[in-house]
């Protein structure tokens, strides 16, 4: 007495209610397949042809290769499905080979996934630098008008960024264009700096792509030695003359592509693309400040300012509170203390005998730039 | 031939997958998405869909997915082909000035809307392609460009006529799909038209239009916009909160009748399909959801707190919250990424979790319940096609995340 199932061609839509039937000649066996009723042969299918497909638990559903795509076998019932499993051990073999085929092709695309995820974040320094590096001078400098405009734009109610003094033939101005001047010397860049001291109450200085530099007088007020300024100045250069602005904007492009690929939303829109391309962004953002340090110290290789005092002005404006240590990870600058570390083992071994950056007459010049800060903020108290 | 095909009784479709079970496939699929850096997503989607073809009963013959995981992977990475170019311009469009880049935003908005249409027509290509019952293979033919132009025009159109014209769009859109819809040798025929979807569209906007008014007339009323030097009342969002809610019911009612009638527009030469859904039992579902959701929620909250009492025990010491004593605590910052990571993670996984188990496996059953389907012995003599090797995966619906079931 076969075992009851019922058999789909593959042809037609029509089902049959079958018997089966097992035929074993000597090492090959064979699965009959016959009409319940009349007992006719509808099918033979050879044991090592065989393979179940997936089915709820107390179904078996079988296939076979060289067969049509559609035909299947199909018994239900644990006591039937025991006695086929056990009749065709080759079924459990081949349900074993298929899962260790699928878990192969997952490992190989997750390690190939990884090491894409280990290449970019070690890569994208390197890459992007390069991809800058062939982005025409002249390109990044309408690129820099266009966010110095969008910038200003986004500052309109808080009065715009103007320039505290616009005659660039001043004293000031033509120490800040004097210093600039010598702290690219040598660098091959091919900007030239534009760097301009404004009015307004944040303490920030930032450089755009393009060489043009924005030193904000709420910094300046907090500067308490020329070496501060200097260094905080010589540290923007830095950013302009390894054109962090451009690669940054060339390895934000790449971390959302990235990051929209893990998740499988190339639209990017979610909270989890943004949470991890702001991680892997502000790694790179650390490692450019931690570079445009490095420079400021190369500068004070030929001019005669501390690049600690860097350190010291930035981190009197933005104290590391116990907040910003523990999200460390996600923040774009490197903590003030290790910063201020790494600068002074880079300062220690300065020539002796070199030209100071500014005269004391040139440093009350800029000081006064934006006005005496005192009667400023007198003002603004009225 | 098979006696009991020869009664030509209807036939009811059974559904026979538990929500338990559902559950488990979910949860160990979200478990492997973890070490896998989301790549499982393509395995658990096939196992998903493994569970709801072979719960699907018609007839005494189960649907089967033929499909597989690694189709899917492969078609994802050609939709990137597409996705690398248009990043490319998006990266150079922000490059521009503000007015160009703006432009040239809004731009990529519409084309990747558009491009959600193909995706779609694609996807359900795909599924369909990849369905077997009675050992034939279902199919769908038409082009997926033809569908995009098509939806697109039509939502250009709900626009301009404030969605009046919703119920054209909606009929045309279903006739669209299933009279390119194939079952082996043989092809769907639709026979619903707006006039099925008319009087409960417009009556339905008609209520959501005034239920909504009055709620904001009395919202507004009740001073939830102040006006000059008035205090902000909460009352005022009252009712606000009920007509939003009331709307809601109105909506659920309008795809109950859409659902009932557009599935019930469908025929394959003898055999016609006659689904019944009820606005109570699509209720149910979002009701369901909604409680599970809260519960779930709820747990991770209450499992949350804990794990923080045991990490940072001293911040919670003499009954109050200490900040400063919490922030110092999370001095290692890879224990607060983690721990950022994780909570993210879990809220996520809760809410596709719930939404899955209460709101597309609900549908699912509610549907397959509903359906009964006469005339299914004239089908025996359908012929199988040949084989469609054409499609690799679901392109761009995996990489745009419209995906359906």
């Amino acid at each position: 007495m076969g075992i009851p199932g019922r058999f789909h061609d593959g042809l037609s839509a029509a089902v049959h209610l079958v018997e089966l039937d097992y035929e074993r000649r000597g090492e090959e066996g064979t699965l009959i397949v016959r009409d319940a009723g009349q007992g006719s042969e509808l099918a033979r299918w050879p044991a090592a042809e065989l393979y179940a497909v997936h089915a709820p638990k107390d179904v078996l559903r079988l296939a076979a290769n060289r067969q049509p795509t559609g035909a299947r076998v199909i018994v239900e019932g644990h006591k039937d499905i025991g006695r086929i499993m056990a009749t065709l051990p080759v079924l459990h073999h081949k349900r074993r080979q298929e899962t260790q085929r699928q878990v192969r092709i997952a490992v190989t695309a997750t390690v190939a996934l990884a090491s894409v995820i280990v290449a970019y974040l070690f890569g994208v320094p390197v890459l992007a630098g390069r991809i800058a590096g062939l982005v025409p001078a002249a390109w990044e400098q309408s690129l820099g008008e266009t966010v110095a405009t969008q910038m200003e734009a986004s500052l309109v109610e808080s009065g715009g960024l103007p320039v505290c003094d616009p005659d660039p033939k001043s004293l000031a101005n033509r120490a800040l264009t004097r210093f600039g001047r010598e702290a690219l010397n040598g660098s091959g860049s091919p900007f030239e700096l534009d760097i301009r001291v404004v009015r307004s109450d944040i303490p920030n200085a930032f450089a755009v792509p393009g060489g043009r530099i924005y030193f904000f007088s709420a910094l300046l007020d907090r500067a308490t030695s020329p070496d501060e300024f200097a260094g905080v100045l010589a540290h923007e250069i830095g950013h302009v003359v390894y054109r962090h602005g451009l690669e940054h904007l060339i390895s934000t492009a790449g971390t959302g592509a990235l990051i929209g690929f893990i998740l499988g939303d190339m639209t990017g829109l979610s909270v989890a693309a943004g949470l991890g391309a702001t991680l892997i962004d502000s790694r790179f953002s650390r490692v450019s400040e931690l570079e445009a340090d490095r420079y400021a110290a190369s500068v004070a290789q030929r001019l005669d300012f501390n690049p600690a005092g860097l350190a010291d002005l930035i981190g009197r404006v933005g104290e590391d509170d116990r907040f910003a240590r523990a999200l460390a990870l996600f923040s774009t600058h490197p903590l003030t203390e290790d910063r201020k570390a790494a600068l002074e083992i880079l300062a220690a071994e300065r020539p002796a005998g070199l030209e100071p950056p500014f005269s004391s007459a040139e440093w009350d010049a800029i000081r006064n730039m934006c006005g005496d800060p005192y009667l400023r903020s007198r003002e603004q108290n009225k | 031939m098979v006696g009991e095909q020869g009664s030509g009784e209807p036939v009811q479709v059974v559904f026979s997958g538990s929500r338990r079970e559902l559950g488990a496939i979910l949860l160990r699929g979200y478990g492997l998405l973890v070490p896998t850096i989301g790549l499982y997503r393509f395995w658990l989607t096939s196992w998903r869909r493994r569970f709801y073809w072979s719960h699907t009963d018609i007839g005494g013959d189960r649907l089967e997915y033929t499909g597989n995981a690694s189709q899917l992977l492969l078609g994802f990475l050609m939709a990137l082909a597409v996705f690398v170019p248009l990043y490319g311009l998006f990266f150079y469009l922000s490059t521009l000035s503000t007015e160009a880049a703006f432009v040239g935003y809004g731009g990529i908005g519409i084309f990747i809307w558009f491009l959600v249409g193909y995706a779609i027509y694609r996807g359900r290509d795909f599924r369909l392609s990849r369905t077997l019952w009675r050992g034939i293979r279902f199919d769908q033919t038409g082009s997926a460009w033809g569908y995009a132009f098509r939806r697109f025009g039509w939502s250009v159109l709900m626009v301009f006529t404030g969605g009046l014209v919703y119920p054209f769009m909606a009929a045309n859109l279903w006739r669209y799909r299933y009279r390119h819809s194939w079952y082996g040798d043989r092809q769907f025929s639709f026979a619903g038209s707006w006039r099925q979807l008319a009087w409960p569209y417009y009556t339905s906007y008609v209520a959501v239009l005034l239920i909504g008014g009055i709620g904001l007339v009395a919202g507004i009323g009740l001073d939830v916009w102040p006006g000059d030097g008035a205090q902000l009342n909460p009352a005022g969002f009252v009712p606000i909160a009920i007509s939003a809610l009331l709307c809601g019911l109105v909506a659920l009612f309008y795809q109950s009748r859409e659902v009932t009638r557009m599935f019930s527009s469908i025929e394959l030469e003898a055999a016609r399909l006659t689904v019944g859904v009820s606005a109570r039992s699509l209720f149910w579902i979002y009701l369901l959801f909604t409680l599970g959701l809260t519960i779930t929620v709820c747990l991770l909250l209450v499992g949350g707190l804990l794990v923080l009492g045991a990490v940072a025990g001293e911040a919670f010491a003499g009954g109050s919250f200490d900040m400063e004593a919490f922030l110092g605590n999370l001095r290692g910052s890879f224990a607060t990424v983690a721990a950022i990571i994780a909570g993210y993670l879990l809220i996520l996984g809760a809410f596709s979790l719930n939404r899955e188990v209460f709101i597309r496996l609900g549908y699912w059953k509610l549907v397959a319940h509903g359906a009964v389907i006469s005339g299914l012995d004239n089908l025996g003599g359908v012929q199988a096609r040949d084989e469609d090797k054409a499609l690799v995966g679901e392109g761009l619906a995996d990489a745009l995340n419209v995906g359906a079931y």
